[in-house]
């Protein structure tokens, strides 16, 4: 198909070469044919001049010739005259003598007739008609002439016949008588004239009736078509006669102009004969111009064969780049701007194999640790899907994503993040076999697919992988933890198709995360889980407007003064069906979803509004609200509400304690630390929560404006079994205080603890071993009861929540 | 027989005449008046003409080719040479019905006398010298003359008689009516003639080359 229309580009118009010929051509032919146009008119003025010139000069030498002629027929005549013998014949008087002498002497200078007459004009003698005899000689005027001239001749007409009559005397030496030599105007002469002129010349005369023609050089049927052309009393008049359908060229010489008698010589040429040294010009004009017709033609198509082909060839190349094909490159043949443009076009073909490289590259590969990119990953999982639905042999999918990285990536920047992010990839792959792919997805995402080993071997891998990230990471001479959850999805077992593979590895890999595991294999139930929780968190948003959320609130032990000086506001959920719901159960997915924000402002409004309520009743007690990481971010909007709430209860910022986990601190730390700015400069206290299980450095810690650090409860738990625990807490409880905060420690739940904590200086306690977290009558209950009691008996309060 | 008695007849009307000689004045003018020269007067008597005495001869030369005397007059039976006196050849013919004759190629003394028997005009020509042209005129009496410039003649010792008294020009336009004339001894008669003639017609001549002719 691409051929034919390649054959048939030859003959389009708007080929190249087609299109140079077409050129050359038309400048050719206009060129020629303007050249033509004016050598043509120029060749027929000139051949009409020429002609005229001719024409006249012809007349000319007739004319001059006429006379010559009749000088040399008077002089023949006079001479003949003058002959001795004839003389002496004429003087016998002797008829038969004096015939025989004129026709003698007459054939010497070649006249056709001869007359003799006597002084008195009477014939005495005539060659051709002796019936002349005796009667007077028919041109006495010439007699007359010749009388004083001695000579006089004159055109004649005798029996239809033209001829030149000369008279002259017969002396001995006077005069005795006349003779007239006639001589015959015929063709000869008119041939003899032409031969001299070179013009066509015609004797004609017309006395009565019509003209005739006596001599010509023209052909017989030509002399009839001129007779019928001499129509009229003028004869001819123009100079341009068609005879026989050819233009003669014409001039008329009168010989004789009497009213009875005319006659004239036409002389004529032929325009097609005097044309015709100018038609071979013209028509060597015509061979020269299609000669160079033939000959550019050539030269074009080889010249537009010599640019074209050249052109189809990197016209057939660009074809082949455009279907995909760069590995043939042109070939070179000449160093002329085509060859150049050849070389340009190989040059070219290589920047496009070597980019389309690199865009390969790029689009498969992760440019940040050069390990394949999600595209390339996913085709893989693809392929090697294929090959386990045929062949049968396993394959697993294992999703990473990096605990904790964003935190890593917002305090030490996104440099390090990346650096951290390519030394995971480097450990990760140097910890698997060749044959496992191990891919970068995005973020702090990675995926390895393994093609082979058993049933077994993801979890082995996920071991692996695990002891490979255990070392810390040092960047720029900074060392961290980074930990991976891991999720599994197996061919088969979990799906077939790529997405459902790792749609299924990323269920388990949250799944991993939410039990904060090292990995998780996919488990259907995972996916009824997040069901139940996508179902929750539809049903979450109508929960603030349907009143479902309750505040529960827990008691802060203040250790200095041994009294309950705050309490930290719980948000329960009481679901209508699934009754109260915890909030580990549903913060975390609001938080994800956003939707945390509208929870907070109700819990904020909320738990306001009760210490206001407690604050009149004379409770005076500080109110302390948990905000998320999301909270911190709506800065304005959060500090406004909080104005707000605070002014509709009647109550003093200081009643209020906001806390902040350390992790949603370090989540955005130039955020948090603006806001933390406008809170404290509210009067509002704030507290850092969980303090421990973020990254957090003290130099940081130290510019946030906080007023308390609340242990995590892991520490606290953990203090009885582990030194290094109860170490912490003391370490963390002196620093608090260095840094002029206050300290809580969160999860008391023995007397042994809160000894300790005593002992450390912690300034308040939190926990199961004072009271659990209990709806506000409850608490109002609690606290009327408990005043009086020493911590540790309070079990029957404890005991109603 | 007669011959001899007509001359015997002439010779005593010439003896007697002789004796009562009379004189006949002939003048001859052109139209305009003016004396005209070479003109023949003869007279003619009644009686009837008479011819020469036989032996009578005449000259007419050619001198740088042309006939010397232009006009002879002769009487007839007289002869006539032709004496060349040209370095060159001359061809002397005449074809005239009075007396035609030719002398071929010749120079010097004429080679042959011609006898002019017949009266009439006799034109001479040369055939090798287009324009030479003489005139003979042949008439039957003794009595006859040629003017010369003056165009006045005198016809001496005319017998008393009646004559027929003729005048001729090579050239005249027309013939001339003869005059008759009736003389007396010793009388003079004039008698005039207008002469309409052409003037002597120039004919070319070339140059005359000693070398060359």
């Amino acid at each position: 198909m691409a051929n034919q229309e390649e054959g048939g580009a030859h003959l389009r118009l708007n080929n190249l070469g087609t299109r140079i010929v077409l050129f050359f051509v038309a400048l050719l032919v206009l060129v020629q044919g303007l050249g033509a146009f004016l050598v043509i008119q120029a060749n027929s003025q000139i051949a009409r001049q020429t002609m005229d010139q001719e024409l006249e000069q012809g007349e000319r030498v007739f004319k001059q010739l006429l006379v010559q002629n009749q000088a040399r027929l008077e002089q023949g005549a006079g001479i003949l005259s003058a002959d001795f013998a004839f003389r002496q014949a004429i003087a016998t008087n002797e008829t038969g003598t004096i015939l025989s002498v004129l026709r003698n002497h007459g054939a010497r200078v070649g006249a056709n007739v001869m007359t003799l007459a006597s002084l008195d004009n009477v014939i005495r003698a005539d060659t051709l008609d002796a019936d002349r005899i005796g009667k007077p000689f028919a041109a006495p005027d010439l007699i007359r002439i010749a009388a004083v001239e001695g000579r006089a001749s004159s055109i004649v007409i005798r029996e239809g016949k033209l001829y030149q009559l000369v008279v002259v005397p017969v002396l001995a030496p006077e005069p005795i008588a006349w003779v007239g030599l006639a001589f015959e105007v015929d063709d000869a002469v008119a041939k003899d004239l032409h031969q001299l002129t070179g013009l066509e010349v015609t004797f004609a005369s017309r006395v009565e009736g019509p003209w005739h023609l006596h001599a010509s050089t023209l052909a017989p049927e030509l002399r009839l078509s001129l007779e019928s052309a001499l129509a009229g009393e003028e004869g001819v008049t123009a100079n341009l006669v068609e005879v026989s359908g050819e233009q003669y060229e014409t001039r008329v010489v009168p010989l004789e102009t009497r009213p009875d008698k005319r006659v004239v010589a036409i002389l004529q040429k032929q325009l097609q004969v005097g044309l015709a040294p100018f038609r071979r010009i013209s028509a060597s004009f015509f061979w020269l111009t299609l000669a160079g017709l033939i000959l550019l033609v050539a030269g074009s198509l080889i010249i537009a064969g010599g640019i074209t082909r050249p052109v189809h060839r990197l016209a057939e190349a660009a074809r082949r780049v455009q279907q995909g094909d760069y590995t043939r490159h042109v070939d070179v043949e000449n160093r002329d701007e085509i060859g150049q443009l050849a070389v340009s076009f190989n040059h070219m073909l290589d920047g496009i194999v070597s980019r389309e490289k690199e865009i390969l590259r790029l689009a498969y590969e992760d440019g940040l640790t050069g390990l394949p990119n999600r595209a390339m990953f996913y085709e893989q999982l693809e392929q090697a899907a294929r090959l386990a639905k045929r062949g049968g042999h396993s394959v697993s999918v294992m999703l990473l994503d990096m605990d904790r990285f964003k935190a890593i990536n917002d305090t030490l920047g996104h440099t390090v993040g990346d650096q951290a992010l390519r030394e995971v990839g480097a450990r990760v792959r140097k910890a698997l076999r060749e044959s496992d792919v191990v891919a970068r997805l995005g973020g702090d995402e990675f995926a390895v697919l393994l093609a082979t080993g058993g049933a077994d071997a993801p979890k082995v891998v996920a071991e692996k992988i695990h002891k490979a990230l255990e070392d810390p990471l040092v960047i720029d001479g900074q060392s961290m933890d980074m930990a991976a959850s891991i999720g599994i999805a197996r061919f088969g077992e979990h799906g077939e198709e790529a997405d459902a593979l790792l749609r299924a590895a990323d269920v388990a890999m949250y799944e991993a995360k939410r039990t904060k595991s090292r990995y998780a294999i996919y488990d259907p139930a995972h996916d009824e889980r997040r069901q139940e929780f996508l179902t929750l968190l539809g049903e979450l948003r109508r929960a603030v407007d349907a009143g479902e959320l309750v505040l529960h609130y827990q008691p802060k032990m203040s250790l200095v003064e041994d009294r309950v000086t705050s309490v930290e506001a719980l948000v329960r959920w009481r679901h209508p069906e699934r009754g109260l719901v915890g909030p580990s159960d549903f913060i975390p997915f609001a938080e994800q979803t956003g939707y945390i924000s509208a929870i907070t402002r109700w819990v904020l409004a909320r738990a306001i509004e009760q210490c206001g309520v407690w604050e009149r009743t004379g409770l005076r007690i500080r109110m302390c609200v948990n905000i998320s990481a999301r909270d911190l971010r709506l800065e304005d909007e959060l500090v406004h509400a909080i104005s707000v709430d605070l002014q509709a209860a009647e109550l003093p910022a200081g009643m209020l304690c906001l806390e902040i986990t350390e992790s949603a601190l370090m989540e955005d730390p130039r955020v948090a630390q603006v806001t933390l700015r406008k809170l404290r400069e509210l009067g509002i206290a704030t507290s850092i929560d969980d303090y421990g299980t973020g990254y957090s450095s003290l130099a940081y810690i130290k510019q946030l404006a906080v007023n308390e650090l609340k242990i995590d409860r892991a520490f606290v738990a953990g203090m009885e079994a582990d030194q290094r625990n109860a170490a912490i807490v003391r370490s963390t409880i002196e620093l608090g205080h260095n840094l002029g905060l206050t300290v809580v420690a969160e999860g008391v739940e023995t007397d042994h603890e809160l000894a300790e904590l005593r002992r450390y200086g912690c300034d308040a306690a939190q926990g199961y071993l004072f009271a659990r977290p209990m709806p506000a009558a409850a608490l109002e209950r609690w606290l009327s009861g408990a005043r009086d009691k020493p911590p540790g008996a309070r079990a029957d309060i404890l005991g109603e929540v | 027989m007669s011959r001899l008695a007509a001359a015997l007849v002439v010779l005593s009307t010439t003896f007697l005449g002789a004796a009562f000689a009379a004189t006949l004045e002939v003048d001859v003018r052109d139209p305009a008046g003016k004396p005209v020269a070479d003109t023949a007067v003869f007279a003619t008597p009644a009686s009837g003409g008479t011819e020469a005495r036989p032996g009578k001869v005449v000259e007419i030369q050619q001198i740088d080719r042309e006939f010397v005397p232009y006009l002879s007059v002769i009487q007839t039976g007289t002869t006539a040479t032709f004496p060349n006196r040209d370095p060159i050849l001359h061809h002397v013919y005449s074809f005239s019905p009075a007396k035609s004759f030719e002398i071929k190629l010749y120079t010097g003394r004429s080679p042959s006398a011609v006898t002019f028997d017949k009266p009439g005009v006799v034109t001479l020509g040369c055939n090798i010298h287009d324009w030479m042209i003489g005139y003979v005129l042949v008439v039957s009496t003794p009595h006859f003359a040629k003017t010369d410039a003056s165009g006045t003649v005198q016809l001496r010792d005319l017998p008393a008689g009646t004559y027929e008294v003729q005048a001729w020009h090579p050239r005249l336009r027309e013939p001339l009516a003869p005059v008759n004339v009736s003389v007396d001894a010793a009388a003079v008669r004039s008698v005039g003639f207008t002469v309409d003639a052409l003037p002597r017609k120039a004919k070319y001549k070339p140059p005359l080359d000693r070398l060359k002719y």
